[in-house]
């Protein structure tokens, strides 16, 4: 009985068994969700969504929230395929470009938060609309096609089995920030500002740099992102990242992760992750409107705060709001 | 003691807010090895200097010298890196965090990316557990332990930061007696290792105790400077606080035992564990609830508002038996008012005008038809009060943030005044008020007790206490423990009062005191 | 500083709030509109042409009612990110129950903005009830409401209106004044009046206040939060009825994917007017006058040829240049003691 009740505390327990449950169910009403085939889509999914979810969460650590995680990630992919079709970059440079756009367009949000004292939704939302503006300044709302081969094949390549290449860059990204989030000063940094700014600081804690590098990696982990969805799609789509708010929020807060900021879960978003890929795919294999999808991800975003706000009333959760 | 250095010293300080000189040239000196006791009433100074000797605020005049030479502190970083500990009554602690990296989240501040040895932080933080006799796993996480022991981890902290001045503020404030009696003993092994210690409390029986030297502040300036304790008693604290003879003067008996019952609990419990409470008040008579922080006095408060839910028990008003489903109906229904010890939260809307702010209550009542409401009708019915409490204020449309700690309590109660209600519950009344606008609204009370309201006072302030109520009632981890009938005669009081707090004690064993309840 | 001075009749300190206008929100985006008025006169051909007032003045009715529906929210410190899905789904109802049920027009509007008031009551239901902030909470329903819709109506339009609505949005007083935009004025200054001199408005901003000291003070705070994100409800459905007006039909792709693209318009007008986001201060005059500034800037940037898609550019970045320029000025108040 201890036990369980232990294990239903942590972040990662409740998810994980949604999750096991979500795949026995679906896989006993169709036998072809775990076929190979499925399974590469799930992976594909996931390893996009992953990274989403972790700019989002990585800014709800230190307590803010980041309108324009999608708007840096389109920023990134158009000038990912731009610099590769206009200017000719090869790849990798191209890849780093956009890296640190990612990274400069998270330096000028934490910055201006920061510099500024104004609410991270307010600027955020005017960044959002900055760099949506940039993108479809430059791109005319119309697509580059200007993806090279090498990138193409990298989108389409299995490393064994259902296993994409793809997936490579999010197994990465998850153990740095777990190892980030743990073992790191900065990643513990990150969460006593979110837990604590005032008494952050009278640890010793440089607030403003703090929270400036968790914007830095969120724009980084954004800018991957669409890299990724680039090589993904083949396509410079300059409506990349348009759809991905909701998602950003969806998995850490069914990971558990408390908005008021000090406290998230690499594993649990991650298992959150999941747990959204497989619903979304199974309105698929079902061939039920995927418009549903949409009322679906609400809906779980509301069940998922409903039951941390009761897991936070339990007695051992006392003192840490 | 004399022949040795001051490890700290602050002189002539002086500190000037808008409007306001909250420092006038204090002086204070803190030797190694002594437990230095602060003390002041509300408005005197007391946190102003704390706040400028740990590097909040800078003084506006004045020097601080540390070992002799003069120094300034740029920030509260800075103080803590030159050996000025402090531990503050919030809680400044991650609590998700554990007990050992909250210790040393200092040392990790060095680099960003150095991957941290758990292991050997737990081992580092280990020997400071030990000098505090905190017998904890230096890796449980602090949100599983009790306040007192992340009191003392706070402590630790400051220590590990090589602190050799250490202030505390209020540190008993939330802690049982046997809890303050093991920190006690702590604290005198700190001072006997040397360290200087600044006690900062209102409970003069604990400064008796502990404390070997005192400064007491009074209206911004020294009443007594770095004097030994030796040969001061409790009255000479209390005069110097104050500044006249503490004592009956203020307190007058008053009779109402002929008086019908406004408001009558009888076995009540709450949704926040009050259990069997019986508690009676009549009109015209003053009902004081007295209590440690924590006994859930203003949880009662509110649960007779009808902010949290009466689960068994009758509650009367006038004699009949009424179920109060919300806070609303408390005021418009039944005429019952409460006035909260939180001004700046929950008593005032501190970004509204002071018309706005004294009128809340009564606005229903101004209310024309489709809900029209004039500024001349509130303004009309809400003058008189602010002019009869004197009310000191540029326009009716200041805004309430802008004015004095007294002036914003006078708004408080103005309201109530203006809204004419037949109860009226009191929260710590003088918290944060000076002397002189505190000795005017005891007076207050009590005119409007003469009137025939029913008030029920909330303090933990014993002075304020017995030169207030005809009958005090205490409280105690959710239970009324008893009931006293004031004489005015302060020794038999305190006395009566502190033993049925102390049996209490003892009765439940060692009790662990709900967290206030945030709201 | 004596008791004399609180007999004084409000506002009688003539210097003092003389000071203090010239230094508001207001008169700083008159003068904006005035000087930007003028440029764009100078330099763009048309901008002042009756058609140009005309379509101005259309537009700068719908946002400013979807900035007044935000900005009915941003009163109690809370947000509601779902002010497009609800404004489009209200109006989706609007033209069901006029194409499906075959419901007089007058009554389908009614149904429809009774349905955006009925969305605002889950609203501001669930943030009462699970004490989360209303940013999540809106957030998630945005994305019910706008895929219930979109689910519902299998993403086609209403297009067979009465030709009442196409004729009230293209109707013409003087040759350049949209009916609309008189509509919009009349629910600005009927939210002016309900704040200033009304229970139910000075409750609203009470409790937006301080939640706690309003609660004490005998205000049902939880009904007036539900009110608030009625209010606002019911002010997207109108948005959207606008809108519908002016495109002759109901489209659920009108206001974007989940209704995003209202955000930005949404929160331009009360944050350019002064509302703080805190909640407690409201301003409509000042939400009309940012909302009209915004949509003269895009008309006016539309018609000096600077690309179309960089117009979002120059909207992000005025958000921004507003809310510092707020910041100093309210420094700058704080320190001359005036606020």
């Amino acid at each position: 009985m201890i036990q369980i009740s232990r294990l239903s505390r942590t972040d990662w327990f409740g998810p994980l068994l949604a999750t096991l449950i979500a795949i026995t169910v679906i896989q006993g009403f169709n036998d072809n969700f775990l076929s190979p085939f499925n399974i590469q889509i799930l992976l594909l999914a996931i390893a996009v969504n992953a990274l989403v979810a972790f700019s989002q969460m990585i800014i709800i650590a230190i307590g803010q929230m980041n309108l324009s995680v999608g708007a840096i990630g389109g920023l990134a992919a158009i000038s990912f395929v731009g610099a590769m079709e206009v200017w000719g970059l090869p790849a990798p440079l191209a890849v780093i470009l956009a890296l640190v756009i990612g990274v400069g367009c998270g330096v000028l949000n934490g910055a201006l938060i920061r510099i500024t004292g104004i609410s991270a939704f307010v600027i955020t939302l005017a960044t959002l609309s900055i760099f949506k503006g940039i993108n479809l300044g430059i791109t005319e709302a119309q697509p580059f096609y200007g993806v090279p081969d090498s990138v193409k094949s990298f989108g389409a390549a299995l490393l064994v089995g259902p296993i994409p290449w793809l997936a490579v860059p999010t197994v990465l990204v998850t153990v740095a920030m777990w190892f980030m989030l743990r073992r790191m000063p900065v990643g513990r940094f990150i969460l006593a500002v979110g837990s604590n700014e005032h008494a952050a600081g009278l640890s010793g804690i440089s607030v403003g740099a703090t929270v400036i590098i968790a914007h830095a990696v969120s724009g980084l982990l954004a800018a991957i992102a669409g890299v990724l969805v680039v090589a993904r799609l083949q396509i410079g789509q300059p409506s990349i990242g348009d759809d991905w708010l909701i998602l950003s929020f969806a998995a850490p807060v069914i990971g558990g992760a408390i908005l008021a900021g000090g406290h998230v879960s690499v594993t649990a978003t991650l298992l959150g992750v999941v747990i959204v890929a497989i619903i979304t795919q199974a309105l698929v294999l079902f061939s039920i409107d995927p418009f549903l999808v949409q009322v679906v991800l609400g809906a779980m975003i509301l069940a998922a705060v409903g039951l941390n706000k009761l897991r936070a009333r339990q007695p051992v959760g006392k003192g840490s709001a | 003691m004399s022949e040795q250095k001051a490890i700290f010293e602050a002189r002539g300080i002086e500190k000037a807010f808008p409007g306001v000189m909250a420092l006038k040239g204090v002086n204070m000196t803190l030797m190694p090895g002594s437990i230095h006791a602060l003390l002041g009433e509300n408005g005197a100074g007391k946190s102003t200097l704390i706040k400028v000797i740990t590097g909040v605020h800078l003084p506006s005049a004045g020097t601080l010298l540390l070992d002799g030479t003069e120094t300034q502190f740029s920030s509260p970083r800075d103080a803590i890196a030159k050996g000025i500990g402090v531990v503050h009554q919030e809680r400044n602690l991650f609590p998700r965090f554990s007990v050992a990296e909250n210790i040393h989240l200092e040392q990790l501040a060095a680099g960003y990316l150095k991957p941290i040895n758990y292991s050997a932080l737990n081992e580092g933080a280990r020997p400071w557990l030990e000098a505090l006799d905190l017998d904890i796993d230096p890796a449980t996480p602090v949100s599983e332990l009790s306040v007192a022991r992340m009191q003392l981890v706070e402590i630790a902290k400051a220590l590990s930061l090589q602190s050799r001045v250490l202030l505390l503020d209020e540190p008993t404030a939330s802690l049982t007696s046997s809890e303050t009696e093991r920190l006690f003993t702590i604290l005198r092994r700190l001072r006997d290792g040397g360290t200087s210690l600044v006690f900062v409390s209102h409970k003069l029986e604990e400064v008796q105790e502990i404390c070997d030297r005192v400064t007491v502040l009074r209206d911004g300036a020294n009443a007594c400077e770095s004097r030994s304790m030796d040969g001061i008693g409790r009255h000479d604290l209390v005069q110097m606080m104050i500044g006249r003879a503490e004592g009956a003067a203020a307190w007058r008996h008053r009779d109402t035992t002929g008086q019908p019952e406004v408001l009558g609990l009888s076995d009540v419990s709450t949704s926040l564990g009050h259990k069997g409470v019986n508690l009676s008040v009549r009109k015209g008579e003053i009902v004081g609830l007295y209590g440690l922080v924590g006994a859930g006095r203003t949880e009662l408060a509110k649960a007779i508002m009808g902010k949290f839910k009466v689960t068994a028990g009758k509650v009367q008003v006038n004699g009949k038996a009424v179920t109060i489903p919300n806070v609303a109906s408390a005021i418009h229904d039944h005429g019952l008012g409460y006035i909260s010890e939180d001004r700046k939260s929950e008593g005032l809307i501190l970004q509204h005008s002071v018309l706005a702010n004294a009128g809340v209550p009564i606005w229903r009542k101004l209310a024309g038809r489709f809900g029209a409401l004039r500024d001349k009708r509130i303004h009309d019915a809400v003058l008189p009060y602010l002019q009869k409490l004197e009310v000191k204020t540029p326009s009716l449309n200041q805004t309430v943030a802008n004015l004095s700690g007294g002036n914003q309590q006078k708004i408080s109660v103005a309201k109530w005044l203006a809204a004419g209600v037949q109860f009226l519950i009191v929260d710590e009344p003088s918290v944060g008020i000076d002397i002189k606008t505190k000795a005017y609204l005891h007076e207050l009370l009590r005119e409007l007790a003469d009137a025939g309201t029913a008030i029920l006072v909330i303090s933990s302030d014993m002075p304020e206490m017995i030169a207030l109520a005809d009958r005090i009632v205490v409280m105690d981890d959710y239970h009324i423990t008893g009931e006293v009938t004031n004489s005015g005669v302060y020794d038999d009081i305190s006395h009566a009062i502190m033993g049925l707090i102390h049996d209490a004690e003892e009765d439940s064993g060692a009790v662990v005191p709900l967290k206030e309840i945030s709201v | 500083m004596t008791i004399q001075d609180i007999n004084s009749p409000p506002g009688a300190t003539g210097g003092l709030s003389r000071t203090r206008f010239f230094l508001s929100n207001e008169f700083g985006l008159i003068l904006l509109i005035i000087v930007f008025a003028v440029i764009f006169g100078l330099s763009a051909r048309g901008f002042l042409s009756p058609f140009n007032l005309f379509t101005l003045g259309r537009n700068s009715a719908i946002n400013i009612m979807i900035g007044l529906s935000m900005m009915t929210v941003i009163v109690t410190g809370g947000l509601n990110l779902a002010v497009g899905a609800m404004g489009v789904s209200a109006a989706m109802v609007c033209g069901w129950l006029i194409e499906g049920l075959g419901v007089p027009w007058p009554l389908a509007i009614l149904g429809g903005l009774a349905f955006g008031a009925a969305l605002g009551f889950i609203n501001g239901w669930m943030v009462v009830r699970t004490g989360l902030h209303s940013f999540i909470i809106t957030l998630a329903t945005m994305s019910i409401f706008f895929g219930a819709m979109i689910f519902l109506t299998r993403a086609e339009a209403f297009r067979d209106l009465p030709a009442a609505f196409s004729a009230f949005g293209k109707m013409k007083f003087a040759n350049y004044l949209s009916p609309l935009l008189l509509v919009t004025l009349a629910v600005a200054v009927a939210l002016a009046w309900l704040y200033r001199a009304t229970l139910t408005g000075r409750e609203m901003l009470a409790a937006g206040a301080s939640p706690a000291a309003a609660e004490l003070s005998g205000i049902r705070v939880d009904r007036m939060v539900i009110l608030c994100h009625m209010l606002s409800g019911g002010l997207a459905g109108l948005a959207a009825l606008m809108l519908v007006a002016r495109n002759g039909a109901a489209i659920p792709s009108m206001a974007g994917q989940l209704g995003q693209d209202w955000l930005l318009p949404a929160f331009l007008g009360p944050v350019l007017g002064g509302t703080l986001l805190q909640g407690g201060k409201v301003s409509v005059l000042g939400t009309v006058l940012g909302a009209f500034l915004v949509t003269m800037l895009s008309s006016g940037l539309l018609m000096l040829q600077v690309g179309a898609f960089w117009v979002q550019t120059f909207l992000g970045l005025m958000l921004l240049v507003a809310v510092l320029l707020d910041k100093a000025r309210r420094s700058y108040l704080a320190r001359r003691n005036l606020a």
